[in-house]
């Protein structure tokens, strides 16, 4: 966007650039430097030895691999639905999609409270994969929506033709073609799921139930705010979202692009 | 045959429709009905108050304080998170060397959980940080207390939420400048046109839609604000970053003041509602 030819106005730029860019990266060497202070790589040690690390993000991937499959699922035949079907009032239902998609989780707590104490499921990843997916949905499905819209109709048509009925046209048509909304939604439905914190807060109770953004927490009661094991928590944490950010990097982009541009 | 676009789509729709009634339309229309009782959660007798809820709603300081500290987080945020990452994208788009490098470190913030950032950043912003080592290594008289103190905590808060979001607004534009016909740009520096006046005139209306979706994504998220001021001050101190998620919290969990809280959500959810109509109407009528 910018163009500079003269070598001063090069260098001008780059500068500014980094200058920007530094603030970003302050916080992550506070984590870093903070969780290396008193004894250092020690720290790490410490907070391994407490056994809890390995259980609460066994937890995580559940609750995400649940939620995933949920999500999943609803949002490709919803967006199939809606997009390529016909359904009397058709608006009307995705009016009612919608509307959920601006709803604050922090409404959901009370009502759910109650009925998962009445149903049993209070204190199972369960009262956290339903409602963290139902939050999910409405803008997943809404991606779903847009993105088959834009398949042409006529190939399912020759599908059709070919003698396919229409469970065959989705997963042999629809399905294949959708990957890259499909990818995006799973990439972002991963990222809300992994650091989902508030549902798990109040409806896990057990200690072998917890998750990953839970650590802290749990550190600052075992430590008495040992500020450095706790940050060794947050690093240890942060580490294997960084990687997966790193090695699904154009997912992750997709996804948030997707996300907002609806 | 029939043609697919005259095959039923219900039964395609409903098993998503019928598990977002169950658990969101239910937790709806639960919380209406709570907001109109005076209830702890645990006595048998519930109360039924009609609209005294709302009415001392209206009277209450700390919701109105909640509704100041939105829109001023909501303000400042967007105006800043927002150039941040338009001048990023722009510069990535220009040619700059370790781009991707540069790409990563903004990009990192979106992904982090606030909870596993909110230790970082409570011990970032207290004097035995590194901000308070670096201004003593310069010999700068600046205590870093600003989490402590209800005038500043407010803004240490925005600062972790453009932390947290440029990454956000940066891909969008790096996403939307993609399209933009570089002859035009050629044509309009021939005419003597320089880089920013370039950047403000043709680069940035072109955007606009993205500008738009982000003000969309900026207000609802505004107003479901909780992770981070929890996090970090837990509305404090003496609710200086309090915001209607976190008021929520603290009537309804804390306080069992269950009607109270759930006339709050029914208010929350209206404004949430209202912003997101306000914004797509905005939207439609370019």
């Amino acid at each position: 966007m910018f163009e500079v030819r003269s070598k001063k106005n090069k260098i001008l730029l780059q500068l500014i650039l980094f200058i920007m860019t530094v603030p970003y990266l302050i916080p992550l060497i506070q984590m870093v430097l903070g969780s290396l202070g008193g004894r250092g790589l020690y720290n790490y040690k410490v907070v391994w030895d407490t056994g809890v690390v390995p259980i609460y993000f066994r937890n995580s991937a559940i609750i995400s691999a649940g939620v995933i499959a949920l999500v999943y699922a609803f949002s490709m035949t919803a967006g199939f639905g809606f997009a390529k079907l016909h359904v009397k009032g058709k608006e009307y239902f995705f009016w009612m999609i919608l509307i959920a998609l601006t709803l604050p989780e922090v409404i959901l707590l009370t009502p759910l409270f109650v009925t998962f104490q009445k149903l049993h499921m209070y204190n199972t990843l369960f009262a956290v994969i339903l409602p963290t997916a139902a939050l999910q949905l409405p803008f997943t499905i809404l991606l779903a929506r847009k993105f088959n819209e834009g398949i042409p109709g006529e190939l399912m048509e020759a599908a059709r033709i070919d003698g396919a009925n229409i469970w065959q046209v989705f997963t042999q048509v629809i399905l294949p073609m959708t990957k890259p909304i499909a990818s995006a939604i799973i990439v972002l439905t991963l990222i809300n799921a992994w650091n989902a914190y508030l549902l798990p807060l109040l409806f896990l109770q057990s200690p072998n139930l917890q998750v990953v953004t839970l650590l802290p927490q749990y550190f600052q009661g075992e430590f008495t705010n040992d500020q450095t094991k706790i940050l060794a928590a947050a690093v240890m944490t942060a580490i294997p979202e960084i990687t997966a950010y790193l090695l699904l990097q154009k997912n992750f982009e997709k996804g948030m692009i997707a996300g907002a541009l609806k | 045959m029939k043609s697919s676009t005259y095959i039923s789509g219900l039964p395609w729709i409903l098993p998503a429709l019928l598990f977002l009634v169950v658990i969101v339309y239910y937790s709806i229309i639960s919380t209406f009905n709570l907001s109109t009782l005076d209830w702890n959660g645990l006595d048998p007798i519930r109360t039924s108050v009609g609209m005294k809820n709302f009415a001392k709603m209206l009277k209450d300081r700390v919701f109105w304080l909640c509704l100041k500290n939105t829109v001023i987080y909501f303000g400042i945020t967007f105006v800043v998170q927002n150039t941040l990452g338009f001048l990023f994208a722009a510069i990535l788009h220009s040619q700059v060397k370790l781009s991707t490098l540069h790409k990563c470190i903004i990009f990192i913030p979106t992904i982090l959980a606030p909870a596993t950032m909110a230790p970082v950043f409570r011990l970032l912003f207290s004097p035995q940080g590194m901000l308070q080592s670096v201004f003593n290594s310069l010999h700068l008289p600046i205590t870093v207390d600003w989490l402590a103190n209800p005038n500043s905590a407010l803004f240490v808060l925005m600062a972790v939420a453009i932390w947290e979001f440029t990454g956000m607004s940066f891909i969008l534009y790096y996403a939307a400048m993609s399209q933009v016909d570089k002859q035009i740009l050629e044509a309009a520096r021939i005419d003597g046109a320089g880089n920013i006046r370039t950047l403000i005139t043709m680069v940035l209306p072109h955007c606009k839609g993205t500008t738009v979706s982000l003000a969309m994504l900026g207000i609802i998220g505004a107003l479901k604000t909780f992770d981070i001021p929890y996090l970090i001050t837990t509305g404090g101190p003496n609710h200086a970053t309090e915001f209607l998620g976190t008021y929520i919290y603290r009537q309804g969990i804390r306080q069992s003041h269950l009607g109270y809280a759930a006339a709050l959500s029914v208010t929350l959810l209206v404004l949430a509602i209202g912003g997101a109509l306000a914004s797509n109407y905005s939207k439609k009528g370019d």
